[in-house]
């Protein structure tokens, strides 16, 4: 085969590959993964590049005139012939971003919050054991010396495990049999032998989302957070959703390998500086606790994840055997013991089992609505008696996905946006304060709630004639101009076009509708509901009259509202401090019922009536249809 | 033992629409018709006020391109939308006259905005009933045509149409200022239906000038869809869905005379009997179906037909109440 030098600029990175590979391919291997939603299909126009010098051949794909007539193809559709020269644009650089770290919301930190009544008992502990040194009278073997001596301590049958045993003879004397060793409180097994006082232990809490990865290392004697890390779930360039990726794990040869490996070296990087960061061996991380979406963990684990995707959606199971980390290739003590969260059903994964432990969802009284709006609409309802949990595919608009400019929480992303009704003209917030790169989904609702006020749109979301600048049309429809090219970050207009807005309309139609249906289907009316819980990255900057006005969130009283912020990883660390927690966990999973939206006409006729702004049954929302004058308009 | 008869007792009752406006009101009608106010469900004259269903009969500004069963009846006035409307009320007894418009279609014969409203004012001359008038269907020409029409007629008190969830700003705006009634048609969904109500009302329409057209099928073609979106907004009205409580307009001489069934010529199938009689009965059929849906309007074609619904209008108004 005959071999290409592609040079990549402006890094100046060169990788060789054989003739006949993607521009995309290449850039992956170069350690330049670029953004892909549609996974190398060519439809979503994001990995734009420049072919500076050599031969290449563009299948097509789909991108605007302008950027064709400069010059510029998809890196997906761009085949490599010979030695080539390719500039990638920043833009289409899958970049390491900032992942929500820090939470606004009221659910705050800290240990004592964190556990609440649960004892701290960790994943695994340290026990420091004296043993007497072997003579030619007491010379029973090394193993029997250290089990005796933890069975007098602990009282417990300690596992010995091949691979600790083959270090054993040697750990024990340059200890001077003075050890600590460190035990899986599981099934107490041996995972670590150490020098007296050396013995440190500490584990990871991995929150495995479909589109980021956030890792928490924790000290399991103490229980203290040392650090966090989070960066893009380098899957990717895979395609954005759960859905394009089982497609890449189960169409194309090798897929699902890749998908395990991208999932592997995303958590494996954040964690090595992590540990890097704090002076930690990997030998020294002895647990970790993974939660994800059951897609997530199925892709993690190297299990076929295909059935999920087709009906009747069934997952190669919810709950995981107990793994240890060299099995399934973290970068940690490869004795490790690793604990996924159970899932559900298909659609309804360990993230969410996670965030109904970390709040605490079966433990009160009060009916309480649990919400996960990320790439898909997970919800639960319940109470310590009962769970009910759905999924509604509500897209990932909210997180900026699909919409032409729509980005992630985060520095540069406008959060609020101001409308002025006479004028039409814009003010924007901006996270960080700086200009503008595009919309998170907090602006994005806000935005639609004020196109709605400055009657800019209608109800049904279509762009009304209004005589302003930043309406035009264009080929695809009118789009509204939030920012001029001279005011944002990057030089190009931002805008929110027609189909943008429907985009919207629909994504929060399906929240809802899953919330009516979850409701419709044990009979009880939304005033029923005493807690609203908004859990991940998005309810941070959520301002939640503007979703009610949008009609994305029900018409309760603000202080019903919640945010837990990433309530996946805060029940992964809460499940790797505490035992019962996790067994808590278990349970829950086995516990909550699961409402399947496909079947049955529930969920599509509630959506259907949710397509409008805020509902067709204006009567939901009294707050934002109260003072408007229907009631006076009908005389 | 006496049976006990359970009634339904309604919270609310569908929106009276008032059609038409005599002298005194502006306008120069004879008299006006009142549509809606039912406080039940369609004929159950025991549980509450039903209304009298009423017929439009269909006349076009050109010749339309019908069957000649169709057209038989009115051959003599085909040519003259006045004289077709005069025979229609006069001959058939037509409560009112349904003007299609057709004429200004781009595609087709594209006359002129002024032309269509002199053909409105020809009918308007012509009868004493009031007057429901639609466009050709071509949007940007309904506009101006509409627009037009109700300006010259303002003060009658019309039934313009059609209002679209695309495309019902201007017309709603034409019947504010001109004073008239719209016609909001939905493509058999429940959900666009109401929500077209609410954007029409917002624009300060009340909800006493609008009228529903949920749009139907004919007999065969799915008027069973029809049926459960009717029922559905009659249902919604009584239960005091303020956004669902408008009279409900049929288009049935369209419908069923654009069935297979209605037209085929008795040559080509023997078996189905003479296409006069089974068109009739084709568009007979479907507003008695619809009737006990709950119209309230029904835009029909054939005098006989007219004729043979009127019979059974007459039949379900004999009060049932005991």
């Amino acid at each position: 085969m005959n071999q290409c030098t592609v040079t990549f600029l402006p890094a100046n990175t060169t990788v060789k590959v054989t003739a006949g590979t993607t521009v995309l391919e290449a850039a992956q291997k170069a350690g330049l993964p670029l953004k892909s939603t549609c996974g190398g299909a060519g439809t979503c126009g994001r990995c734009i590049i420049k072919v500076r010098r050599g031969e290449v051949q563009v299948k097509g794909g789909h991108l605007p005139a302008k950027l064709k007539e400069d010059g510029y193809t998809l890196a997906c559709q761009t085949i490599i012939q010979g030695d080539v020269a390719i500039e990638i644009p920043a833009e289409s650089l899958l970049s390491k971003h900032q992942v929500l770290l820090q939470d606004k919301g009221r659910l705050q930190d800290g240990l004592t919050d964190l556990l609440g009544s649960y004892p701290l008992e960790a994943a695994c502990e340290v026990v420091t054991l004296h043993l007497a040194e072997p003579t030619l009278t007491e010379n029973t073997s090394d193993t029997s010396r250290l089990l005796a001596a933890l069975r007098k301590e602990k009282g417990v049958e300690g596992q010995v495990s091949l691979a600790l045993l083959q270090d054993l003879p040697e750990s024990l004397r340059q200890a001077g049999w003075q050890v600590d060793v460190t035990l899986a409180r599981a099934d107490n097994r041996l995972l670590r032998v150490t020098p007296a006082g050396s013995g440190r232990s500490f584990g990871l809490a991995i929150d495995l989302g479909t589109t980021t990865v956030v890792v928490s290392l924790l000290d399991l004697r103490n229980g203290r957070r040392i650090g966090q890390g989070g960066s893009y779930n380098r899957q990717a360039v895979y395609g954005d959703d759960v859905i394009s990726r089982i497609i890449h794990a189960t169409s194309n040869h090798g897929g699902l390998e890749e998908l395990r490996q991208a999932a592997l070296a995303t958590i494996n990087e954040i964690s090595n500086s992590l540990l890097a960061n704090h002076g930690i061996n990997q030998a020294e991380v002895t647990a970790a606790v993974i939660a994800g979406n059951t897609t997530m963990s199925h892709l993690l684990l190297g299990v076929n994840p295909k059935y999920i995707r087709l009906q009747p959606y069934i997952p190669a199971a919810t709950e995981w055997p107990a793994l240890t980390a060299g099995e399934i290739g973290l970068a940690i003590n490869p004795l490790a013991t690793v604990q996924v969260f159970p899932s559900v059903a298909s659609y309804v994964g360990g993230d969410i089992v996670a965030g109904a432990l970390f709040t605490r969802l079966a433990r009160g009284e009060e009916l309480t609505l649990f919400i996960d709006i990320g790439t898909n609409g997970e919800m639960v309802l319940g109470n310590k008696d009962w769970l009910i949990a759905c999924a509604c595919s509500a897209g990932p608009a909210f997180e900026g996905s699909g919409i032409t400019c729509g980005m992630r929480a985060m520095e540069g992303a406008v959060e609020g946006v101001t409308i002025d009704p006479e004028t039409c003209e814009v003010e924007l917030e901006v996270i960080g304060g700086g200009r503008p790169a595009g919309l998170c989904g907090s602006g994005l609702i806000d935005c639609l709630a004020k196109l709605r006020r400055a009657g800019i749109i209608d109800r049904t979301g279509n762009f009304q004639e209004v005589a302003t600048p930043r309406l035009r049309r264009t080929d695809e429809g009118y789009e509204f101009v939030l920012a001029w090219a001279a005011e944002s970050s990057h030089g190009k207009d931002i805008v929110i076009t027609a189909a943008d807005i429907k985009n919207l309309i629909r994504s929060k139609g399906a929240v809802f509708a899953g919330i009516q249906s979850l409701l419709k289907t044990v009979s009880l009316e939304l005033e029923a509901v005493d807690r609203i819980i908004i859990a991940g990255g998005f309810g941070n900057y959520l301002h939640v009259p503007n979703a009610v006005e949008i009609g994305l969130l029900p018409d309760l009283p603000a202080e019903k509202y919640v945010f837990a912020g990433n309530t996946s990883l805060k029940g992964a660390e809460l499940a790797l401090l505490s035992r019962p927690a996790w067994e808590e966990a278990l349970e829950l999973g086995r516990k909550m019922t699961y409402l399947e939206l496909s079947a049955g006409n529930l969920f599509m006729e509630e959506f259907v009536s949710a397509l409008f702004l805020p509902h067709t049954r204006l009567e939901l929302f009294p707050s934002v249809t109260t003072g408007t004058s229907l009631e006076r308009r009908e005389g | 033992m006496p049976v006990q008869v359970l009634r339904d007792r309604s919270r609310a009752t569908v929106q009276k629409v008032v059609l038409g406006a005599t002298k005194e009101q502006g306008g120069t009608r004879s008299h006006t018709i009142v549509v809606g106010g039912d406080a039940a469900l369609p004929f159950h004259h025991f549980e509450g006020e039903v209304s009298r269903p009423v017929i439009a009969m269909e006349v076009q500004d050109i010749v339309p391109d019908w069957p000649d069963v169709l057209k038989d009846p009115f051959n003599d006035v085909i040519n003259e939308p006045g004289r077709w409307a005069q025979k229609c009320v006069a001959a058939y007894g037509a409560d009112l006259i349904y003007l299609k418009l057709d004429g200004a279609d781009p595609e087709g014969a594209n006359r002129p905005v002024d032309q269509c409203v002199a053909t409105v004012k020809e009918v308007l001359q012509a009868v004493g009933v009031p007057l429901i008038v639609v466009g050709c269907g071509d949007v940007e020409k309904d506009h101006d045509v509409l627009e037009a029409v109700a300006e010259a007629a303002a003060g009658e008190n019309l039934l313009l149409g059609n209002a679209e969830q695309d495309n019902y700003k201007s017309l709603t705006a034409a019947c504010m200022v001109h004073k008239h009634n719209i016609i909001a048609r939905s493509p058999l969904d429940i959900n666009i239906c109401k929500q077209l109500n609410i954007l029409i009302n917002e624009m300060n329409l009340g909800l006493d000038h609008i009228v529903i057209d949920p749009s139907i099928g004919g007999l065969g073609y799915g008027i069973e869809y029809a049926y459960s979106i009717m029922e559905r907004i009659r249902l919604g009205a009584l239960q005091g869905d303020k956004m669902l409580s408008m009279p409900v307009i049929c288009t049935v001489g369209y419908e069923a005379w654009r069935a297979k069934e209605a037209v085929a010529p008795v040559s080509e199938y023997p078996g189905w009997g003479k296409e006069v009689e089974r068109g009739i009965l084709w568009e007979a059929v479907t507003a008695t179906a619809l009737l006990q849906a709950g119209a309230h309007i029904l835009l029909m074609r054939h005098p006989e037909a007219v004729a043979k619904v009127k019979e059974n209008i007459d039949q379900l108004m004999v009060n049932n109440a005991y």
